[in-house]
C-alpha cells in the first residue's frame, strides 16, 4: 500500500537537516511519496521507521550508479512496463567486453574506442559507457595486468567478470575506489563476493535462473551489506530474456516481489546473434548490456535503438521554427517549409545537402510534431505557415513566391495559397524523394 | 512465485488468413493464420505458437528499388517471377510482398502487364502473396481490381488503404475475397477510425491487417513502436475495432542516411542492420509480418525468431 507524503512526514525526524539533499523534511516526504527518494537519505530514522518505509516508498527498481567521474551512469528506478505509459529514464550502459588472455594493446584499443566513438544523431553525441573484463585465464596475476591496461587508457565504468576472489582482490588494488561491478554473485558464491564488494563499495550482479532464487539472493546479500546490486537471470534464449525480463520488471514495479527491485544485467556475449540479444534488451528491460566490440553497422543501430526507446514519448524533440539555410542559398532558391519536430528536419536536412541544391527551410512550429500527425490533429495550419512567411521575412530573401510543402500536408494546398498569397508545390512525401523532385519540378 | 505473463487481459488478436491451398480453393503450398494471440508476442503458454512472418519485397520496376538490393540480387530483379522464386527457395521468407513499382511511372497506363506480372509471380512461387499496389489514386480502381481478379481464390493480402484512399481497394478485395493493409498515420486513434470506415462499407476484420506505419530505426521508429504496443494492448483488452494483426513495413530503412553513406561491403552489413533492428523490435512490440528487403536480412531474423519462441525450463 502507498503512504500519502503527510503519512510518511509523520515518521521523519522533523529536523529539516538538509542532509538528504531535500531542503525539508516535508519535500522529502512527498518524494518518497512519488517512489522519487530512498528513505536511505535519511540518517536520522530508526529502525522502525525504516522497515515501515522502506518497502512502500523507495523506487520499485532501485538507482544504481556505475562508475565514479563524467562516463558514469545510473540505471534502474524505472516505473512502467511500456514507455507509452510515461517514459523510460535510465538507458542501459553497453559495455564492451576485453578477455585478459588479450595483448595489452588489444585491451588498450577497445578501451580507447569506447572512450572515444561518438555518434552524433538528432543533435545528441551517444557513446558506449564501458569495458567489462574477463578473467578467462583463471590467473590474478594476468587478470591485474589486464585490468591496469583498461584503467591505463580511460577512467571508463568498468565490470570484472571474474568468480575468483584472488583475482578480483588484485583488481581492485588498481580500482577498487571507482565503483565497479562485480560479475556474478550466485547462491554458492555470494558470501566472499559480497564481502569483496562490501570491502571496496563495489556494485554486485547476482545471477540466478528463478525468481525466487534470485529473490532470495539479492535478499542475502542486503543481508551481507551489499546494496548496490543488479540481477542476471540467466537466459539461455532470447525468449528466456523477454520472459524473464518482462516478469522481472512486472513484479518489482507491482511491488509482488520487492526484492527484484532492481536493474537487469544482460550478458549479450552469450547469444550467437549478438545484436538480436542487444537489440531485445534495449526494448525489454535490460539495464547493462555486455558486448564483444561491436561493428560499425552493429554499433549505429544499437545507439541508435537505444535512442530512439529512450526518447521521451510526451516531448518530441523539436527545433526552433525559423529560416533556416542550407548551402548558401540565392534570391531564385527554392524555400521549402516542414514542422519543427527535430527527426523531420534533420532527415529533410541530410537529403537536401545531398542534391546540392542551396535551398532555404521555413521551419513552423507544430510543437514537435511530425507532418503526418500535426495535419491529423490540426497544428499545421495555412494562419500557421501565412505567419511564419512574415515573421521570418521570407518575401525579402528570395524574389519568387513559391513554396514547396511535404507531400503529407496535400491537403492543406489550397488553403495555404490563399492565406499566404504564395503558389504552393506540393512535394513528395518521402524526403527521400525530394531531390528528384527539385531536380525535375523546380524552377524559380 | 511465477508472474502472469498474461497480464490478466482476457481477449485475442483477431485472425486473418492468408493464402490458400488447393483445398482452401488457391494454389499455394501453404496457407497462414494470423492471430490469436493472448498476450504479448513471444510470452504465449504455449510454445508452438507460431512466430512472426517474414515477408520478402520485390518489385515489377527495379528503377524504383534500392540500388544496394539491385546490386546484390543481380539480373533477378528484372525477372518478379524468378526473384520470387528465389525468395522461397533460396533467401527463405514466409511471403512475398510483391510492390507494383510500375506504377510510379508518369501517366501509367498499362494496367493488363500488371496482371501478367502477377500471374507470373503467382506461377513462379508457391508462398502466400502481398500485392503493394498502385502509386497513383488515379489508376487505384483499375489496378487493384486486375490484382484481385488475377488473384482470385489466392486468398491475397492487398495494400495500401488510408483514410482518404480505401475505396477502390475495398472494392477489389470484397469483390474477390482478399485482406487488405490498412494504414494510419503512427496513431492509434486513426487506425481505428480507419477500420471502422472499412466496417462500414462490408469489410469484416477478419480481413484487414493494420498498418500503424513504421519510421525507420533513428527515423521515427520510436513512435511506431508505441503504436504498436498500444494497438495490441487495445486489441487484448477486447477492442474489436483494433483486433487485427498488425504489419511492420518500413519503407525506408534502405535509404536513410547512416545506409545511403555507407560503402562498399559495409553497405550492405548497414542495409541489413537496419532492417534486423527494426523488424525484432518490431516484432516484440506486436508486429505479425515484418517486411524486408535485403536478402540477408531473412535468414538472421528467422534464426533470432527461433530464439525469441524457444524457452528452457527451470
Amino acid at each position: 500500500m502507498a503512504l500519502k507524503a503527510l503519512d510518511i512526514y509523520k515518521l521523519l525526524p522533523k529536523k529539516n537537516c538538509k542532509e538528504c539533499g531535500d531542503p525539508t523534511c516535508l519535500t522529502f516526504a512527498m518524494k518518497l511519496a512519488a517512489g522519487k527518494a530512498d528513505v536511505e537519505l535519511c540518517p536520522y530514522l530508526d529502525d522502525n521507521a525504516k522497515n515501515v518505509l522502506g518497502a512502500t516508498t523507495r523506487p520499485p527498481i532501485k538507482l544504481v550508479a556505475v562508475g565514479v567521474g563524467e562516463r558514469s551512469y545510473s540505471v534502474g528506478e524505472e516505473f512502467v512496463l511500456y514507455r507509452h505509459d510515461k517514459t523510460f529514464y535510465h538507458p542501459p550502459g553497453i559495455m564492451f567486453v576485453v578477455g585478459d588472455t588479450q595483448s595489452e594493446e588489444e585491451i588498450a584499443a577497445v578501451t580507447a574506442r569506447v572512450r572515444d566513438e561518438t555518434l552524433t544523431r538528432v543533435g545528441a553525441d551517444l557513446k558506449f559507457n564501458g569495458t567489462a573484463i574477463v578473467n578467462t585465464s583463471g590467473s590474478a596475476e594476468t587478470y591485474a595486468k589486464a585490468v591496469a591496461a583498461v584503467e591505463k587508457t580511460a577512467g571508463l565504468p568498468e565490470i570484472l567478470v571474474s568468480e575468483n576472489p584472488e583475482a578480483l582482490e588484485a583488481a581492485l588494488v588498481l580500482c577498487g575506489t571507482y565503483h565497479p561491478v562485480i560479475c556474478a554473485a550466485t547462491p554458492e558464491n555470494y558470501k566472499p563476493l559480497c564481502a569483496i564488494a562490501k570491502k571496496h563499495g563495489c556494485r554486485l550482479v547476482v545471477r540466478a535462473p528463478t525468481f525466487d532464487a534470485l529473490a532470495e539472493l539479492t535478499r542475502n546479500c542486503v543481508a551481507e551489506g551489499v546494496k548496490n546490486l543488479l540481477i542476471d537471470p540467466a537466459p539461455q534464449t532470447l525468449g528466456d530474456f523477454l520472459t524473464r525480463s518482462t516478469a522481472i520488471r512486472e513484479l518489482a514495479i507491482t511491488r509482488a516481489m520487492p526484492d527484484l527491485g532492481y536493474p537487469v544485467y544482460l550478458d549479450a556475449t552469450k547469444f550467437s546473434d549478438e545484436d538480436a540479444a542487444i537489440a531485445l534488451g534495449i526494448v525489454k528491460y535490460a539495464s547493462v548490456i555486455v558486448c564483444h566490440p561491436l561493428s560499425p553497422a552493429s554499433a549505429k543501430a544499437a545507439l541508435t535503438l537505444r535512442q530512439n526507446i529512450y526518447t521521451d514519448p510526451q516531448k518530441p524533440i523539436q527545433m526552433n521554427p525559423g529560416l533556416y539555410r542550407v548551402g548558401t542559398p540565392g534570391k531564385d532558391a527554392p524555400v521549402l517549409m516542414t514542422v519543427n519536430f527535430s527527426l523531420t528536419f534533420f532527415t529533410l536536412q541530410g537529403y537536401l545537402e545531398s542534391t546540392r541544391v542551396p535551398c532555404f527551410m521555413l521551419i513552423v512550429d507544430t510543437e514537435g510534431l511530425s507532418v503526418l500527425t500535426a495535419v491529423a490533429a490540426g497544428k499545421l495550419n495555412e494562419t500557421l505557415v501565412r505567419d511564419a512567411l512574415k515573421k521570418f521575412g521570407v518575401e525579402n530573401e528570395v524574389s519568387h513566391k513559391k513554396l514547396i510543402i511535404p507531400g503529407y500536408a496535400a491537403p492543406l494546398s489550397g488553403r495555404i495559397e490563399e492565406a499566404t498569397g504564395w503558389k504552393v508545390l506540393v512535394g513528395p512525401r518521402d524526403a527521400a524523394e525530394i531531390g528528384e523532385f527539385i531536380h525535375q519540378e523546380w524552377k524559380p | 512465485m511465477e508472474p502472469d505473463l498474461n497480464f490478466g487481459w482476457t481477449s485475442t488478436v483477431g485472425n486473418v488468413i492468408l493464402g490458400a491451398t488447393k483445398s482452401e480453393g488457391g494454389t499455394r503450398s501453404k496457407s497462414y493464420t494470423l492471430g490469436g494471440g493472448t498476450t504479448l508476442p513471444f510470452m504465449e503458454k504455449d510454445l508452438s505458437f507460431p512466430a512472426p512472418l517474414i515477408a520478402f519485397e520485390i518489385c515489377d520496376d527495379p528503377r524504383y528499388w534500392s540500388p544496394i538490393v539491385n546490386d546484390f540480387c543481380g539480373d533477378l530483379v528484372n525477372d518478379p517471377g524468378a526473384w520470387a522464386k528465389t525468395a522461397e527457395t533460396a533467401y527463405g521468407a514466409d511471403l512475398v510482398r510483391l510492390c507494383l513499382t510500375s506504377t510510379k511511372q508518369r501517366d501509367f497506363s498499362d494496367i493488363p502487364a500488371i496482371g501478367k506480372t502477377v500471374e507470373s509471380v503467382l506461377a513462379a512461387t508457391t508462398l502466400p502473396l502481398v500485392i503493394e499496389g498502385s502509386n497513383e489514386p488515379k489508376i487505384d480502381s483499375e489496378v487493384f481490381l486486375k490484382c484481385g481478379e488475377t488473384g482470385q481464390g489466392e486468398k491475397l493480402l492487398l495494400g495500401t488503404a488510408e483514410a482518404g484512399r480505401y475505396r477502390s481497394i475495398a472494392a477489389a478485395a470484397l469483390a474477390y475475397n482478399h485482406s487488405i493493409i490498412a494504414q494510419s498515420p503512427i496513431d492509434i486513434n486513426l487506425a481505428k477510425q480507419l477500420n471502422i470506415l472499412l466496417k462500414e462499407i462490408g469489410v469484416t476484420r477478419d480481413h484487414i491487417v493494420i498498418d500503424p506505419y513504421t519510421g525507420a530505426l533513428g527515423y521515427g521508429f520510436e513512435y511506431s513502436y508505441s503504436a504498436m504496443e498500444r494497438i495490441r494492448f487495445s486489441a487484448l483488452k477486447g477492442d474489436t475495432d483494433l483486433a487485427m494483426p498488425q504489419i511492420c513495413a518500413p519503407s525506408d530503412s534502405l535509404t536513410v542516411k547512416e545506409v545511403r553513406e555507407a560503402e562498399g561491403p559495409a553497405r550492405d552489413s548497414m542495409a541489413i542492420e537496419w532492417e534486423f533492428t527494426t523488424s525484432l523490435a518490431a516484432a516484440v512490440a506486436g508486429a505479425e509480418i515484418v517486411c524486408v528487403r535485403h536478402p540477408d536480412t531473412v535468414k538472421r531474423l528467422k534464426a533470432a525468431f527461433a530464439g525469441l519462441s524457444a524457452r528452457t525450463e527451470v
